[in-house]
């Protein structure tokens, strides 16, 4: 599903910074894979990467078989629109729209005609017990159903790839299991899933850990989250 | 691309956004409602003092006779020297020269019923109203049938016309017999007229007078001229003229007095540039306030455009084409300037036909005294209103342009970072 071969991203500022410097990595179709490391050790960057929100310098990056290299902006636009789905730390839902536009706002950008849209989105929220706060702006939800409404709103397209930046990162540690239950969930149906995070616990409910340092990849590290005590999983 | 789910989107965010839409719309509304209370402002100012000299820009002159300062040909310094018929029949054959009115005074009594009152008669052509800026206030002034049939009908002043009514029922005294020195004249009109003290000042045809009378001696000439266009013209157009003149009455040409001639061109060449001014001044002003208001227009869209940043890159990672997103800000920021400017455009022109209203009702801005006015007809032209709206709609979406194309080029993860 995603091929990464030799990828390596420098930051030019004043003081230029080598992220990743050289990373190879293959995500079968179907996989639940965790992408872990300290702060600083480029995770961040290579999901932005795989999700087309950012550009690499070197290598080639495959995403469903396409190369993924200097892509215009509308092609970019609909690879993400079509192929990937994307859960923030910090939400990332619009302010002033309510949860239910906010589902269907990428079907908006698909040419999905605004009826069929809603009924799409409401069938969404529902699937994560939020019909009842359908109409609520975001400011008017909680921090996990704010994060049920993201990873409706990644759903809502049928992509291929979900990729997560920490998605527990805002959360307390029942929601967070509430939110990676419904993440495992997703992912058992069929859809490949990147998580980044920093969270031990949190990569311990994945099927493959990778360790990022300094840029590189440190380790792969095959896992049974099934094995995994759920309730000690999270600390 | 333009179906009615964008246009809702766009509806939708706007109503969302209230407090931005109304803080965005009420800078432009007031920039253009500004813009509009000052340009009214100025023309209500330019019209005010221009309307003081309008009547006095013309193209007439005045001959005076007078007595002669140099001794000449014989003759002693101090001769008087009346105008002639001579003087006529010069004027006539120059083609400067458009039309003339001699002025034919004749003191008399003027008698009505009981009432007997000194009044100073004066025969003159119809172009005499234009060339002295005679204002009639009832009935008419003379005219070409007048002169050309040689009626006894006059023309009396305010004053007059005013003591005259008080002796009889009538409301009017148009229409009624008044003699002076034993000839009756039927009074045509009345004029505002500027009395001297005590004596009445009445106009009759020139022909009638010169019937009566058969004068042949004038105290003024006066005549209106043509294709005299500058200073320059005028004032050589002066002194020939005043060769010519001391040829026919024999005075020195160097003489200063002898005849005075008197060009309102001149005058008024002075009053034309006091109005190019203030023209010039209300044009800085609105061109002044244009700018600022296409400054703060700019910039409250510029800032708008900023602030939405983070959305756009939302919207970016969930699949928008830049075009979308780019249309969709653009047409934004022209729905919200182009409704909240015809709002301004609508206040303003409002505001200002209520102040011309209440202006025109209560008097306010003219001194009836005086006769003066600083302040008349405070509007502005509506095609520079809707030009001067135009443009700022035009920068409005220009500004908010530049940086929602930034906001678009630069990666979506940059611009959901951004703080």
């Amino acid at each position: 599903m995603l091929k990464l071969n030799n990828i390596n991203k420098t930051y030019f500022g004043a003081q230029p910074l080598h992220v990743l410097k050289g990373i190879n990595l293959n995500v079968e179709e179907g996989e639940l894979v965790s992408i872990m490391g300290a702060s600083g050790s480029g995770k961040s960057t290579l999901l932005n990467i795989m999700g087309i929100l950012d550009n690499y310098d070197e290598g080639d990056y495959y995403l469903a078989g396409k190369l993924v290299k200097n892509l215009s902006e509308n092609q970019a636009a609909e690879f993400r629109n079509k192929f990937i789905g994307f859960i923030f730390q910090s939400f990332n839902l619009i302010p002033f729209k309510t949860a239910l536009e906010n589902v269907a706002l990428p079907l908006f950008y698909q040419g999905v005609n605004r009826k069929k849209r809603n009924l799409m989105a409401m069938e969404y929220l529902d699937r994560f017990g939020l019909k009842d706060w359908a109409d609520h702006y975001p400011n008017e939800l909680s921090g996990g159903q704010k994060q049920r409404v993201s990873i409706a709103r990644a759903l809502v397209t049928s992509p291929k790839i979900i990729l997560a930046d920490e998605p527990t990162g805002a959360l307390d540690s029942k929601t967070s299991a509430e939110v990676m239950q419904i993440l495992r969930e997703v992912n058992a149906t069929g859809i490949t899933m990147v998580i980044v995070t920093h969270e031990r616990g949190i990569a311990n409910l994945t099927r493959k850990i990778v360790y990022l340092k300094d840029g590189l990849i440190e380790s792969i590290e095959e896992n049974d989250p099934d094995k995994m005590d759920f309730t000690k999983a999270i600390k | 691309m333009f179906n009615r789910d964008f246009w809702s989107e766009i509806f939708m965010a706007l109503r969302r956004n209230k407090l931005r839409t109304i803080l965005t719309g009420f800078a432009i509304s007031w920039g253009i409602f500004m813009l509009i209370v000052l340009l009214s402002a100025g023309n209500g100012l330019k019209n005010g003092v221009t309307g003081n000299f309008a009547d006095r820009i013309k193209n007439t002159y005045t001959i005076w006779s007078s007595s002669t300062e140099l001794p000449y040909k014989g003759y002693k310094a101090g001769r008087f020297i009346m105008l002639t018929n001579k003087d006529i029949q010069l004027l006539e054959t120059l083609y400067q020269v458009e039309e003339v009115s001699p002025v034919l005074s004749k003191g008399g009594t003027l008698i009505f019923g009981e009432k007997s009152k000194s009044v100073s008669l004066e025969g003159v052509k119809p172009i005499y109203k234009n060339i002295e800026g005679i204002k009639i206030i009832e009935g008419r002034f003379l005219d070409e049938n007048d002169m050309k049939n040689r009626l006894k009908v006059i023309v009396i002043d305010k004053n007059t016309n005013e003591e005259l009514l008080r002796i009889t029922e009538e409301p009017s005294m148009i229409g009624k017999t008044v003699y002076i020195n034993d000839l009756g004249f039927k009074v045509i009109g009345v004029s505002k007229g500027m009395a001297f003290g005590e004596m009445g000042q009445c106009y009759a045809p020139y022909s009638t007078l010169q019937t009566i009378y058969n004068v042949n001696e004038y105290y003024q000439l006066t005549f209106t001229t043509k294709g005299l266009n500058t200073k320059e013209d005028n004032e050589m157009f002066r002194a020939d003229l005043k060769r010519k003149i001391a040829a026919i009455h024999d005075f020195s040409p160097e003489d200063q007095r002898g005849v005075w001639i008197e060009s309102e061109m001149i005058n008024s060449l002075e009053t034309i540039r006091i109005f190019n001014t203030i023209n010039i001044f209300i044009w800085v002003i609105g061109i002044a306030m244009l700018i600022s208001g296409v400054v703060g227009v700019s910039n409250i869209m510029r800032i708008t455009v900023k602030e939405r940043t983070n959305e756009i890159g939302i919207r970016k990672a969930l699949g928008a084409k830049p075009r979308s997103i780019l249309m969709s800000i653009v047409m934004e920021s022209l729905v919200i300037t182009t409704i909240f400017g015809y709002i301004g455009m609508i206040c303003g022109v409002g505001v200002m036909e209520i102040v011309n209203s209440i202006m025109e009702a209560s008097g306010a801005g003219t001194n009836a005294e005086m006769e003066m006015s600083v302040f008349v007809n405070p509007t502005v032209d509506i095609s520079i209103v809707v030009m001067a709206t135009l443009v700022l709609i035009i920068s409005g979406v220009a500004a908010g342009f530049a940086p929602a194309w930034n906001s678009v080029k630069v990666k979506p993860i940059e611009a959901m970072n951004y703080r």
